[in-house]
């Protein structure tokens, strides 16, 4: 076919899609993942005495900490839905969780006795933890991945990457309201691995599916 | 970005808002205005292929622009934009047929060189087309070694040319997989 055809063909398609909203598509992934998180907790029930737990800076730090993480990551991922996006230095604020849990998980480790450390890790809490911020994130981020489909991704790897980890970061603020496990070195190896998953399920989903 | 240039992105970006809006002329124009810039970029990236196979590959570029238009950001330039979308599909393009198409002829060249060099690059090609169903060999040694078009292959095959292009295409994906060790 030659070129100048192929141009008449194309300018004689018909309109365009909409156009592209990262702000819309960000309210449908929270709203998303807000339903998956909101049914879990309906069933599951938040821990007790959740207000008066959530006053110490600790167990705070639980919730506070992947929402922070999701806070960075999810507008990234929105931005790279167009093509020639960067991140830059926008990727700088990673920093601040990433310090900020580094920190904590150091001086809680230096601060406890070593029997006492790693004594709540169990099968069970590691497969209900994990294993429950895993399936809290699993649709949304399978959703969110489809939304991005109508942007042109040139990195589609990365774009999603940081979407996967804005949705599981969610996701883990969610669950922190049920889980009870208030040891930092717990909730920190265990929330991070589980984070760690769903963003790497959603780095190889959206090589594939993001590619165009 | 010099006066020139930003003069042109602002034609560029009237007619790509409008072409958005649903303005088919401006659309055609905004395609027409590119399509140089793009086969200077395609040129100059890909010497070692041929014309036709660049006028192939900017009409994948033109084609991924078409599908992704409404991605322009009307606040932004346009030019960035556009060109992260050439290079990426370039990128593509060349990924696919750099690896597929372009190898067994080096290799046969090798092989004709130097017959002692490397006794399995020769034979290896050879033998891949070998494998292939009689059809698809012909068609792979007459565009990816003789070099003729798609369309000729086409008049000679009496297939239309987007048919030949995917024989060539699955006949290569066929060979990559011989040549890992798979059957096809």
């Amino acid at each position: 076919m030659r070129t100048e055809d192929l141009i008449a063909e194309l300018a004689a398609s018909g309109p365009a899609a909409p156009a592209l909203t990262p702000r819309g598509t960000g309210l449908r992934m929270l709203a998303a993942v807000a339903l998956a998180a909101g049914l879990f907790l309906m069933l599951a029930g938040t821990r007790a005495d959740l207000a008066a737990r959530l006053a110490e800076p600790l167990i705070l730090t639980k919730t506070l900490l992947p929402a922070m993480l999701a806070a960075i990551a999810l507008p990234l991922g929105l931005r790279m839905m167009r093509p020639g996006a960067r991140i830059g230095r926008a990727a700088l604020w990673f920093a601040l969780p990433a310090s900020l849990a580094v920190l904590l998980w150091a001086a809680t480790f230096a601060r406890t006795a070593p029997a006492v450390r790693f004594a709540d890790v169990t099968a069970f809490a590691l497969s209900e933890c994990v294993g429950l911020i895993i399936a809290i994130a699993a649709l949304p981020m399978v959703f969110a991945l489809r939304l991005m489909r109508a942007g042109a991704a040139t990195r589609p790897r990365l774009a999603g990457a940081l979407t996967g980890l804005g949705i599981a970061g969610l996701a883990a603020t969610g669950y922190s309201l049920f889980c009870t496990q208030d040891n930092p070195l717990f909730y920190l190896t265990w929330y991070g691995a589980a984070i760690a998953a769903v963003s790497a399920a959603a780095a190889a989903l959206g090589a594939r599916w993001l590619a165009f | 970005m010099t006066a020139k240039t930003t003069d042109r992105d602002r034609d560029w970006a009237a007619a790509l808002a409008a072409a958005n809006a649903g303005d088919a002329r401006a659309y055609a124009r905004f395609l027409h205005a590119v399509m140089p810039v793009l086969r200077g970029v395609i040129r100059a990236r890909g010497r070692s292929f041929g014309p036709d196979q660049q006028e192939d590959i900017l009409q994948e570029v033109l084609l991924a622009i078409h599908a992704k238009r409404h991605t322009w950001d009307p606040a932004a330039p346009v030019a960035p934009w556009l060109y992260a979308i050439a290079r990426y599909k370039v990128v593509d393009a060349f990924r696919r047929r750099g690896a597929a198409v372009h190898l067994p002829i080096e290799d046969f060249a090798e092989g004709l060189a130097a017959p002692e060099a490397d006794p399995t690059a020769a034979r290896d090609s050879a033998a891949l087309i070998g494998q292939l169903d009689p059809r698809s060999a012909e068609i792979v040694r007459a565009v990816s070694l003789a070099g003729e078009s798609t369309a000729e292959v086409g008049a000679r095959m009496e297939m239309s040319e987007g048919a030949v292009r995917v024989a060539l295409h699955r006949a290569i994906q066929r060979m990559a997989r011989f040549a890992k060790g798979e059957r096809g």
